[in-house]
């Protein structure tokens, strides 16, 4: 089934186009990597498919619905978006900022009800922070404060999670933790997300775009996607690949 | 539960003082003769009313601006809002434009009108840069209120009505009239719903504007309207009460370190607590140099803008 299909998109900043006629669909349950070099327009992409940047021209279907034909709330019902950065709003417990994740679902004289806490509840048992429910979200550590930003994106209950670099500013070990996780949730959600370290997202993803100056140059599976030649015509970076036969991951070798 | 549990303490503490400060004053009443005593029911009654109205109008106005403009310094007076409304109100006033209308005085109006100009205008200037830090709205706000403050002066000295607009100007409640309290009513009612029922858009808002948007939050509608009915809440203050300042930035300040920043708590226990407040400060003004009364203007700015200061402060050293 399809979980996203993106036709001829054309977007930008202002008058400034980035990204230019990106076509790809993907199915529900995929794990999408976007990579590509600094400005090739990752995070342009995944604003657009967030409705945080206008489209256009072309066309955004989420789960058969026109994006174009749906109210900012119908969206954000089907799509929640993970920034880079989130400042920590002070007096806010992991609590409070999960439960912001249920505003698409209220109604004007409404304010949340069981049910909304019955999810965040969910959720916080899903991700197994019961331990930080109550902590000051302050007070997390970097890997942390993105485990909860992950946690408040899910109560938005959206068929399309969109992560921009969730690992890019935490150690290894987080890393690992939050590429788990979210290749955990891909059997609930369809999820994309946009990576710097083009090993971890080959391991993790099954799928990746190869991005360069707003167009897509690559489009499948990582063993396909990560070969020397696409390397080089992304980044100018002599790789070798190797492959361990018994895992069938492939791996960069960069030679500088 | 504990917020309730604040909020009936706010309550009762407001009932008090507002019953005790009814005998306060130049002129000492008896409670025995309370029923019947008219300087309780005719001059303190209607002020003690009023100064409570214009606390709610003003702590409201601030927690809606703070909120919206994303922005801790936000404050009606900080930001000029107040001194454009003194300029429409003044101007009304002055000249021959102030009568009233279906029982709505033209006053606030006007006073709305040019607080609308002074806000917009503080704030496209704000917006120059993308990210332009708190501090550019707040000198924004210097601009625009020296502009306002200029006028002000001029419309004072060309209306021959220097003393009486003067006064008026400093903030007081000395002249209190339960016809002021029914002007302001309705605007604390309005303003009090419409903040309480887009306390959602307010919370989705602290994590950032496109996180709001990402939310399902139209910020642009919702910035624009609420800072609409910001606006009219400060208007109809400043047209009644004149310019009292730092409201706005204080009690927000206060509750929120008290409750935390969610707002379905905040706006009611700020409201509350900005009633409070001017309630206080009204008493301290008429009791403290009794029987001469200081403008509650006056005090507010001397306790206020140290405070302002504290706050700035604050920032920094966590920067």
């Amino acid at each position: 089934m399809t979980a996203l299909a993106v036709e001829n998109l054309i977007s930008g900043y202002g008058s400034k186009k980035i990204l230019q006629n990106l076509s790809f669909e993907i199915k529900v349950g995929d794990f999408l990597g976007i990579v590509g070099p600094n400005g090739c327009g990752k995070t342009t992409l995944l604003r657009v498919l967030a409705g945080l940047l206008p489209l256009w021209q072309g066309r955004i279907k989420i789960g058969g619905w026109d994006v174009a034909e749906l109210s900012r709330k119908e969206i954000a019902q089907k799509v929640a978006y993970v920034p880079q950065l989130m400042e920590p709003v002070e007096g806010f417990t992991v609590t409070d900022m999960i439960l912001l994740g249920r505003t698409p679902y209220l109604n004007r004289f409404s304010f949340e009800e069981e049910e909304d806490w019955q999810v965040v509840k969910a959720v916080i048992a899903e991700l197994k922070i019961e331990n930080l429910a109550n902590t000051q979200v302050d007070e997390l550590s970097g890997g942390e404060f993105q485990r909860v930003a992950i946690a408040r994106a899910l109560a938005q209950e959206p068929k399309l999670i969109l992560l921009d670099e969730p690992i890019s500013h935490l150690d290894i070990r987080y890393q690992i933790k939050i590429l788990k996780l979210l290749y955990k949730l891909r059997s609930l959600k369809t999820v994309i997300s946009t990576f710097h370290d083009l090993n971890l997202a080959a391991r993790f993803c099954n799928k990746l775009i190869l991005m360069k100056k707003g167009e897509i140059i690559a489009y499948g599976r990582p063993d396909e996607i990560l070969t020397a030649e696409n390397i080089w015509s992304a980044y100018r970076i002599k790789a070798e690949v190797r492959r361990n036969p018994r895992k069938k991951h492939a791996r960069l070798v960069f030679l500088p | 539960m504990k917020k309730r549990i604040l909020i009936y303490l706010l309550f009762s503490m407001l009932a008090m003082l507002a019953f005790s400060s009814l005998f306060l004053g130049a002129v000492t009443v008896p409670v025995q003769e309370m029923l019947s005593s008219p300087i309780i029911w005719t001059i303190r009654m209607p002020r003690i009313l009023l100064a409570a109205l214009t606390g709610i109008l003003l702590a409201t106005s601030g927690v809606i601006l703070q909120g919206v403009l994303r922005n801790p310094l936000a404050d009606p007076y900080i930001l000029g809002v107040s001194a454009g409304a003194g300029v429409g109100a003044a101007f009304s006033l002055s000249t021959k434009l102030n009568f009233s209308f279906l029982g709505f005085s033209t006053t606030p109006i006007l006073a709305f009108l040019f607080a609308l100009l002074a806000v917009l205008v503080v704030y496209r200037l704000s917006q120059v840069t993308e990210r332009s830090s708190p501090e550019t709205l707040i000198l924004a706000g210097v601009a625009v209120s020296s502009m306002a403050a200029a006028i002000l002066a001029l419309i004072i000295i060309l209306s021959g009505k220097l003393q009486s607009i003067y006064f008026w100007l400093l903030g007081s409640f000395s002249l209190s009239s339960y016809q002021d309290v029914l002007v302001l009513l309705p605007y604390a009612a309005l303003g009090l719903v419409f903040s309480y029922f887009y306390s959602k858009e307010l919370n989705a808002l602290l994590l950032g504007e496109e996180m709001a948007r990402s939310m399902g939050v139209e910020v642009d509608r919702i910035r624009f309207s609420m800072i609409l009915v910001a606006t009219l809440m400060t208007a109809a203050a400043v047209s009644v009460s004149g310019l009292i300042g730092f409201v706005g930035l204080i009690v927000p300040h206060l509750v929120r370190l008290l409750i935390g920043p969610h707002h379905r708590a905040l706006v009611p226990v700020s409201a509350l607590s900005g009633a409070i407040l001017l309630i206080i400060a009204d008493t301290a003004a008429r009791t403290v140099l009794s029987p001469m009364e200081i403008p509650i203007g006056i005090v507010m700015s001397l306790v206020g803008a140290p405070f302002f200061l504290y706050v700035l402060r604050r920032r920094r050293m966590r920067k």
